[in-house]
């Protein structure tokens, strides 16, 4: 279990973290979203002690985490969002040196390697030094590099930015395969399908704040599990809350301001887009949506 | 076993680099000795200048060969590559990983004085360099890998690591008892200069190629800032803030 206490980080007056309280469970599968710069890589790194805390603490199962608790940073395995590795050093080197940095012996670097590569499509490429490899190829060398290891909690910071849609799924294939143990994984990332495919809870943050903590589903469904989207070209752009059913959002698009309404049953949406004219459409609601509103909060 | 790790790291790096290493370590010595071997042909105290120059340069070059290895590669590790993350996040104590990178560092020292040695070879200077030279060696690159360590720790910028050579190594290169005593140096500076470790490990290594003795105030001075800057480094790896 991780609990984040009061945890805050600033720089001179910019407070980039600003008391997270937190508890992530045992084997859960944890999403942490939020905006550019709401503080998420910074919590990432200072759960990987790469930044320290201007106040609060972390506690993994109960202990302190600090850059001496050896014991605890044992647990942790972290797949940082820039390519945080020796660029000169070729795939099969870069695997040995986090197996030795995690005192593995020598046999067992060679087979949790061979594995792990070839897993990942890189085994090909193991003798090619990582400033030769794509960024796709750097992406899943860290999530190998991670893995080699066998943590306890694995952090994953944008583990599939700019990787393709293929690759991405592939990623998820893996993650989700990793997760069947009692692995406990932390995931920041922009792709709201994502965390919403991946993660058992999802907490939201913005400019450093903790925001909502629950299932995507729960939060989906406090919003309004379906969604009416309005483009009226007359409409003066100002929205109206619904009834108590969900909240109103408005846009730009094409010309037309866009209505989204909210509603937790589909006969109340449909009720509504009866009312509208053509340019009315039921779907589902998604985390993105949920993502969307709360931000605007 | 952390420092048998960093040291993996770095023989990694070394035979990679082997050759673009060993030029490195070569070419400001060969010049020196061009210069003043066969161009500027003259004695200093009874002897010829090279015998004078010699102890000098191996001095110089255990430095600058320790301080490049471990500043260069730190700030590129540390602000460019972020690879020291990898460092962070792992259960090897931060202890283990300092003293690899400073052991590291003077190992890389002994090799740029073993070049230097390797090129005066077939000048028959009379200069022995025996196990208590090699050891002074050893400290003043140890004491340069500790000093690159807290500075590249320092340095916000891939830049900075330049700037320290400019404004730290290359003053020291010529000032401290390399080309010419600091007892030639004014009253004041010449205090101040011979206390800095250069000057220290460039007279006890003089001392010791021509036979001589050396006092104990020299090893004891290299210690101390051993020992300071290894602290430095250690507290900065374990407290500073924002690595």
């Amino acid at each position: 279990m991780i609990e984040l206490k009061n945890l805050t980080k600033k720089y001179n007056d910019f407070t980039a973290v600003d008391g997270l309280e937190l508890t992530i469970n045992t084997g859960e599968f944890f999403g942490l979203l939020g905006p550019n710069g709401a503080g998420k890589t910074t919590t990432i790194s200072m759960l990987s002690t790469v930044l320290l805390p201007t106040e609060g603490s972390i506690y993994i199962d109960g202990e302190l985490l600090t850059r001496a608790a050896q014991r605890q940073k044992r647990k942790l395995s972290v797949v940082t969002q820039e390519y945080s590795m020796r660029q000169d050093m070729t795939v099969e080197q870069v695997m040995e040196y986090q197996g030795r940095l995690y005192f593995m012996p020598k046999k067992e670097i060679r087979e949790k390697t061979e594995e792990l590569l070839r897993f990942a499509d890189l085994w090909n490429y193991r003798t090619r030094t990582v400033r030769h490899l794509s960024g796709g190829m750097k992406r899943k060398l860290m999530v190998c590099r991670a893995l080699m290891v066998d943590p306890e909690i694995l952090i994953l910071d944008e583990p599939t930015a700019g990787m393709d849609a293929l690759a991405r799924r592939q990623m998820w294939q893996l993650l989700r395969r990793i997760n069947e143990g009692n692995l406990t994984i932390i995931l920041t990332t922009h792709y709201m399908e994502e965390a919403e495919t991946l993660c058992d809870r999802v907490a939201l943050i913005n400019k450093g704040r903790l925001g909502y903590v629950d299932t995507p589903r729960g939060l989906i469904d406090e919003l309004g599990g379906f969604c009416v989207e309005v483009r009226d070209a007359e409409s003066d752009g100002q929205s109206e809350n619904s009834a108590g059913t969900g909240e109103t959002a408005k846009g730009l698009s094409a010309g037309h301001v866009t209505y989204s309404r909210y509603f937790s049953t589909r006969q109340e949406a449909i009720a509504f887009l009866q009312e509208q004219n053509e340019n009315a459409s039921l779907r589902v609601t998604t985390l993105e949506d949920v993502f969307v509103e709360r931000m605007k909060q | 076993m952390g420092i048998i790790t960093v040291l993996w790291e770095k023989w990694i790096e070394f035979k990679r680099d082997f050759y673009k290493i060993t030029l490195a370590a070569m070419i400001t010595p060969v010049m020196y000795l061009v210069i003043f071997g066969i161009g500027v042909q003259t004695s200093s105290h009874g002897e010829p200048y090279l015998n004078y120059l010699i102890p000098g340069i191996v001095a110089i070059s255990t430095m600058t060969g320790s301080f490049g290895a471990i500043t260069q590669n730190m700030s590129v590790q540390r602000l460019y590559e972020k690879a020291l993350d990898q460092v962070m996040i792992s259960p090897t104590p931060l202890w283990q990983f300092i003293l690899g990178q400073i052991i590291g560092g003077s190992l890389r020292g002994m090799y740029s004085a073993v070049i230097i040695m390797l090129l005066v070879t077939p000048i028959h200077t009379g200069l022995t360099f025996g196990p208590m030279a090699w050891f002074v060696m050893f400290l003043n690159g140890t004491v340069f890998a500790t000093i690159g360590l807290t500075l590249s720790f320092l340095a916000k910028t891939y830049a900075d690591a330049p700037k320290y050579n400019a404004y730290i190594i290359v003053p020291m290169s010529f000032l401290c008892n390399t080309f010419f005593s600091v007892e030639q140096m004014p009253n004041g500076f010449r205090q101040v200069v011979a206390l800095l470790p250069l000057s220290q490990a460039s007279g006890m290594i003089r001392a010791l190629s021509h036979g001589e003795g050396i006092g104990i105030s020299g090893i004891i001075i290299l210690l101390v800032y051993i020992v300071v800057f290894s602290s430095m480094s250690v507290g900065f790896i374990y407290k500073k803030k924002n690595l």
